[in-house]
């Protein structure tokens, strides 16, 4: 049935998204099979868009990285934290195009306070260093044993900040409650 | 020993690991949730193949699309793994297909010959289908 007030009512959600330049965004649940279809959707969606393809690489692989972070680390898990594979934790994520043409990838999650101390220490380092500095730790860290509880092999965050073209920027947004977990938002601009 | 062939799926690449023959190839992308569960088994099984080769010639192949930063790890223990059966008195020749656009993929490749001299690396630029 025709309803004009659908556009009326919700409408401003979608022009907003356009204005923004929103290419893709997704909030939920992160699974590896939901990864995998985001990830054909994203390619999809740059190659129309006529993006070169280092750009598209390089968009992709940050791209995979932070959803793999989020499926890794968030706090908000319907799976038991102890479980490290098949997991299903909560995040978001998106990409945007900016005025310019580049790219601007965002991801948000929930974490542990130790997880924050963790990352917040790790980006701060990785902020200040050149890329030049970044493919030595790169290099390094592949050549390293993988830390203890790091799920991926401690060098996801390294290779967002290897592909970005500016120092990557994060935030916490402030806790208001004991107990509460603050939720960590990284960005990367491609 | 049997040959290891595992399917490809949309974040596994395909495993077609022919030891009768010895040839063992990887093509597709790599980006499991877990890499270290998915390359874990695989390595396991190389190891135990390259444990009762002496003098072998084995000829690899990896034609990855794509592969994440565990995967990146992964591969670099597996070629590792592939340069001690060199040390062994074996004798191994790696294809490494990258895009000619894709400078990371090409990069890792030129780190991989030379931290390991004694494999025989043979550089593929493939054009994007």
């Amino acid at each position: 049935m025709l309803s004009p007030l659908i556009a009326e009512k919700y409408g401003s959600f979608f022009n907003l998204a356009r204005q923004h330049q929103v290419i893709f965004y997704y909030v939920g649940y992160f699974s590896q099979p939901i990864i995998a279809a985001m990830a054909e959707a994203v390619k999809l969606q740059l190659e129309v868009a006529d993006v070169a393809g280092p750009t598209r690489r390089k968009l992709f692989s940050c791209f995979v990285e932070m959803a793999q972070n989020i499926i890794h680390y968030s706090a908000v898990s319907l799976t038991p934290q102890k479980q490290d594979n098949n997991e299903l934790r909560h995040g978001s994520v998106c990409i945007r195009r900016e005025s310019d043409g580049s790219f601007l990838l965002l991801c948000a999650n929930p974490v542990e306070q130790d997880v924050a101390n963790d990352l917040r220490s790790k980006l701060e380092a990785l902020r200040v260093m050149t890329l030049d500095e970044i493919k030595q730790a790169y290099r390094q860290t592949l050549r390293d044993e993988a830390p203890l509880g790091s799920k991926g092999a401690g060098i996801g965050l390294l290779t967002v900040a290897r592909d970005a073209r500016e120092p990557l920027e994060f935030d916490f947004d402030v806790v208001d409650r004991v107990g509460q977990t603050p939720v960590f938002y990284l960005k990367a601009a491609i | 020993m049997d040959n290891l062939y595992i399917a490809p799926t949309p974040s596994t690449p395909e495993v077609d690991f022919k030891f009768d023959a010895h040839t063992l190839s990887l093509r597709g992308e790599s980006y499991p949730e877990n890499a270290a569960a998915f390359y874990g088994g695989i390595i396991g099984q190389l190891k135990d193949y390259l444990a009762r080769l002496d003098g072998g010639n084995i000829e690899v192949s990896i034609a990855l699309a794509y592969f994440n930063s565990s995967s990146t790890k992964m591969l670099f223990n597996l070629i590792e793994v592939l340069n001690t059966a060199v040390e062994a008195g074996n004798q191994v020749t790696l294809h490494w297909y990258h895009d000619e656009e894709d400078d990371t993929i090409l990069e890792f490749g030129q780190e991989l010959s030379e931290d390991f001299p004694a494999i025989t690396f043979s550089s593929h630029s493939v054009r994007p289908t």
